[in-house]
């Protein structure tokens, strides 16, 4: 339909905007089988990550890292390491250039210093850069490097660090107590006003509706420090020609680090040529952290001192356990419910670890508050400064919300004697308001009324056969000997349109089809997504399209590495699609002048929105049996050197959306459920998964295979953050034991039984085709969900994270004291 | 030379390594994993390293017939020895390049040409492999993306391709 390209181009910044030109037929769109661009590259090893780049005369950087929890600089004698052979440069902590910048991307986490002085956890970069011929040397010249260190008191658990009198793990930033968050920063100026402490979140009145309720169950939960750790370890290569910077980066956001690096090296981003290769996966994790752009600006300065090119390389301690995620807390809960399952408050109260400021406020209440009808909410949160490393969102910011969500259902429908699902369907709702007005609004909206969490309970409840498997807890024993346990969790589908985006579609000369953006992937197969819409807009064949990748860093998109590629990104493409149509069809009816020629309009009389475009050809609307190839239509007037006409090309950008809830008219409408089975072996206290149900809905899956793709690979991660993912420190010394991949255990092909993957698609998202993202939400809902199965399996409860085998021997009895 | 004094082991010896059916005489330092000569001499990055300790299988390559993982052995102990890589899979088509891309059996693909050079290991020793067999043999390897469930597809369809020739 032609008359949607105006319409969704200019498409209005409105908190309750949404895709309302949803095409009747799709082919692209939506089909199975599509082959993905980036899959032969990936699966015969030709694809190219930073870590992989060598230029000629490329010398290696290596970063010193404290052996201490808690340490300074005294002095630094760097003689040795500078009279080895094949030592090239070091660049210090007390370098001018340098010591200029202190905060990077303060807004979202702990502030760390360009190259500290001062180590505020085992295993933080700091002090030295050393430049040496080859990696090795670079390593060897690091131990050459003396250092008089200042040890200084640590700690390490956040409840501890808030008791009078704890060690101050972070005087730089508070040098009274270890509460975290006091400090200037603009996000909290602009959101809560300066100094908030602890950061309340308030909806209607708990303690009237802890009167109302029937039962009162209050509950404490607690995750510990997980980790990333995205296989492809950090690293960094930068180039100068003159003054014209060249660097390849790991980053899911490089169009902001170039931003970063022209700030910092005091240069034009337009002499920065970003190169961002595919990228090992790290779902949000280093990107996030304060210290992300370091390692780039570092990397470009000392390239510049040794005028060579330059790769900084970080080994995989250095990198994957370089912080955490951001669910390192510990939540008091207190639920009130009624006997029919309406629950009528929650009140949650959590000390959160090195959390980002910018998170806390919401972090644990706003699952309630989003997608249920409960209107009595209270969250009082305390960020507690610790010796362990920063935290981040890494799939994603919504782990501590998940958690509390997934346990309050469970413990609420246990202590009624209540099936699970029931009780969410009876508090399903948005923003405090019940189903019936969801109903409304999505009438009113121009939504599909559907009740999404009803589908996907039931079709997740016959693919676990819940009713027949179903059972209290502790009362199921299987002929093994295992006890055998089922849970259930659920939640909205959270991912939204907020950001930036910026796309170009291309038609060549030959009618092939180029789509050209910035390049960030770290695995969400979007630029697959990118050219099936395409092929949709333009009326193409999948075949033809190809993605031009960016790879000089210039169109901005805001989370271009995942969570947004398609809720903000396809609208993008899209519209560039729409733009490029249009300009083709005009071209169509247009006549073609070259200086010794005159070509007729190939239709002749036409307006260019009797035109529409399929399968390739250009067609008349009234007469679909007068067609033209595409590739005629550009090739129009091709003589010698010469052209008649411009290429077709249409770009186009997206600032819609905010973030999902932050609105309050704009409820979440799609959701998810998931279920697990496990069998729990009194004996050794090991947990197996034996089953996973995940029923997403996805509004609209654009590529199917893609989605459940992070479907399978949520469930792995959550089961490895349920099993057995967590950091542990020497108490004495506050070093970390298993920062290795042998000892920090991630989940095999082993950890988890079958899988089963449903797609709901309702419509109902906010995003391009009514869809809304899938990449954050299975790994940050599966990964509290066991708690509740092994609690369904042995009748005890622990709730604290990872559920390990000596913990359910404790639970059991069994454990030693 | 004070290399000694600094730390760096120095010692070089030529080696021969048939790599992917093409002969490569080297001078390679001790302390030179086989990863880092594919990688970095021969340009063979399809062999990655990711955990550096031998846990994770990035670094897998076939040498006489045996998957091993590279960054775990030592290039000047491989004198002689035929070293089929990933890039060479490729080359010869085999069905599994194919059925990996068919089933999404990557997401960032860093592991994955691990992945792919375990399965032809699996595939060379055992051709009709079940499930279960097929998820001991991937066992060693790590894929941070948890793509796990696709990996089995696409073993068991190119075993049935090869099987079908």
């Amino acid at each position: 339909m032609i008359v949607m390209v105006e319409e969704i181009q200019d498409m209005p910044v409105n908190p309750v905007e949404h895709d309302k030109y949803i095409p009747e037929e799709f082919n692209a769109v939506g089909r199975r089988g599509i082959r993905r661009l980036d899959g032969y590259e990936k699966a015969s090893g030709k694809a190219v990550y930073t870590r992989d780049v060598q230029l000629p005369g490329m010398v290696y950087a290596r970063m010193l890292m404290s052996p201490y929890a808690h340490a300074r600089i005294k002095s630094m004698d760097t003689g040795k390491a500078e009279a080895m052979p094949g030592f090239r440069y070091v660049l210090k902590y007390d370098d001018p250039e340098v010591k200029k910048w202190k905060a990077l991307h303060a807004e979202e986490s702990d502030v760390f210093d360009l190259l500290p002085d001062t180590a505020y956890f085992e295993g933080q970069p700091l002090g030295a850069v050393v430049v040496a011929e080859t990696e090795e040397m670079a390593t060897e010249a690091l131990k050459l490097i003396a250092v008089e260190w200042e040890e200084r008191p640590f700690v390490l658990d956040q409840e501890e660090a808030l008791k009078p009198g704890a060690p101050l793990a972070r005087p730089d930033l508070n040098p009274d107590d270890n509460r975290h968050g006091l400090y200037d920063l603009w996000y909290f100026n602009q959101h809560y006003g300066p100094n908030p402490w602890p950061i309340v979140f308030k909806e209607g009145d708990v303690e009237e509706g802890f009167k109302e309720a029937d039962k009162v169950i209050e509950f404490k939960a607690r995750k510990q420090y997980h980790t990333w750790a995205g296989v492809e370890p950090i690293s960094c290569v930068a180039r100068w020609l003159e003054d014209n910077l060249e660097i390849w980066v790991h980053h899911q956001c490089p169009y902001t680090s170039k931003e970063e690096l022209a700030e910092k090296l005091g240069i034009p981003m337009g002499k920065i040529k970003m190169y961002c290769l595919y990228q090992g996966a790290m779902f949000g994790g280093w990107t996030w952290q304060s210290w992300g752009y370091a390692p780039h600006i570092l990397t470009a300065l000392v390239a510049r001192r040794v005028e060579r090119p330059v790769k900084l390389v970080l080994n995989a301690r250095e990198s994957h356990f370089y912080g955490g995620d951001i669910d390192h807390a510990v939540h008091h809960l207190k639920v009130g419910a009624k006997n029919d399952g309406t629950i009528t408050a929650v009140q949650i109260k959590g000390v959160f670890a090195n959390a980002p400021p910018g998170w806390i406020p919401y972090n644990g209440i706003v699952h309630f508050h989003e997608n249920t009808r409960v209107h009595n909410l209270f969250l009082e949160n305390r960020g507690a400064f610790v010796n362990v490393g920063p935290t981040a969102a890494y799939r994603c910011e919504q782990t501590p919300n998940a958690l509390c969500i997934t346990l309050v259902f469970n413990y609420v429908a246990d202590a009624l004697g209540l099936d699970p699902t029931d009780v969410a369907l009876k508090n399903d709702g948005s923003h405090g308001k019940d189903m019936t007005y969801l109903s409304e609004f999505k009438r009113d909206h121009g939504f599909p009324i559907r009740d999404s969490l009803k589908e996907c309970i039931e079709a997740g409840k016959k693919a676990m056969d819940w009713e027949q498997k179903w059972h209290k807890p502790g009362t199921k024993r299987l002929p093994n000997g295992k006890y055998h346990g089922m849970a259930f969790c659920w939640s909205h589908e959270w991912t939204d349109t907020s950001g930036v985006g910026v796309a170009g579609v291309r038609i060549e000369r030959d009618g092939s089809v180029a789509v050209l953006s910035l390049h960030s992937d770290i695995g969400v197969s979007a630029v697959t997504a990118y050219a099936q819409i395409v092929a949709d807009e333009l009326g193409v064949r999948y075949e033809d399209i190809t993605f031009r990748p960016f790879y000089d860093v210039t169109f901005f998109l805001a989370v271009p590495g995942a969570s947004k590629n398609l809720t903000a990104n396809g609208y993008v493409v899209r519209k560039a699609a729409k733009k490029a149509k249009r300009r083709l069809l005009e071209l169509a009816t247009k006549t073609g002048e070259y200086a010794t020629h005159i070509y007729k309009p190939l239709f002749e009389g036409m307006k260019w929105d009797d035109l529409d475009v399929r399968d390739n050809m250009v067609y008349v609307k009234a007469d679909p049996s007068r067609k033209v190839p595409v590739k005629e239509v550009v090739e129009v007037g091709r003589y010698g050197f010469g052209a008649t006409h411009g290429p077709v090309y249409g770009w186009a950008w997206h600032t819609q959306g905010i973030y999902l809830g932050e609105a309050a008219l704009r409820h979440p409408l799609c959701r998810q459920a998931h279920f697990m089975e496990v069998e729990v072996d009194p004996e050794t206290g090991e947990v197996e998964i034996t089953k996973v149900v995940n029923v997403n809905d996805v509004g609209k899956a654009i590529n199917p295979e893609a989605c459940e793709g992070q479907q399978y690979g949520g469930t792995y991660m959550g089961a490895g953050r349920n099993k057995f993912e967590e950091v542990i420190w020497d108490p004495q010394t506050g070093v970390k034991l298993n920062a290795d991949l042998l000892n920090y255990k991630v989940p095999t092909i082993l950890d988890c039984g079958p899988i089963e993957t449903i797609l709901v698609e309702t419509g109902m998202g906010w995003g391009p085709y009514g869809s809304v993202g899938i990449a954050e939400d299975v790994a940050t809902m599966v990964d509290g969900l066991m708690g509740p199965a092994v609690y369904n399996a042995i009748g005890k409860r622990i709730d604290d994270y990872p559920i390990t085998p000596d913990k359910v021997l404790q639970a059991l009895g069994k454990g030693s004291e | 030379m004070s290399e000694r004094e600094a730390g760096v082991a120095v010692a070089e010896a030529p080696i021969e390594l048939v790599v992917n059916g093409e002969t490569y005489r080297l001078r390679v330092q001790s302390n030179w994993s086989l990863q880092h000569v594919l990688h970095n001499e021969l340009g063979l990055t399809g062999a990655k390293d990711f955990c550096d300790r031998g846990v994770c299988g990035s670094c897998a390559v076939i040498m006489e017939g045996r998957p091993i993982l590279s960054c775990m052995t030592l290039a000047i102990e491989c004198d002689g020895k035929a070293i089929e890589t990933v890039e060479g899979i490729a080359k010869a088509n085999h069905p599994l390049i194919e059925a990996y891309v068919k089933h999404h059996c990557m997401q960032c693909g860093y592991c994955t040409p691990g992945f792919v050079v375990t399965a032809k290991a699996l595939l060379a020793k055992n051709p009709d492999p079940g499930e279960e067999e097929v998820k001991e043999a991937l066992a060693g390897n790590l894929c941070r993306c948890g793509t796990y469930p696709q990996h089995v597809k696409a073993v068991l369809e190119a075993a049935n391709n090869l099987r079908r020739g």
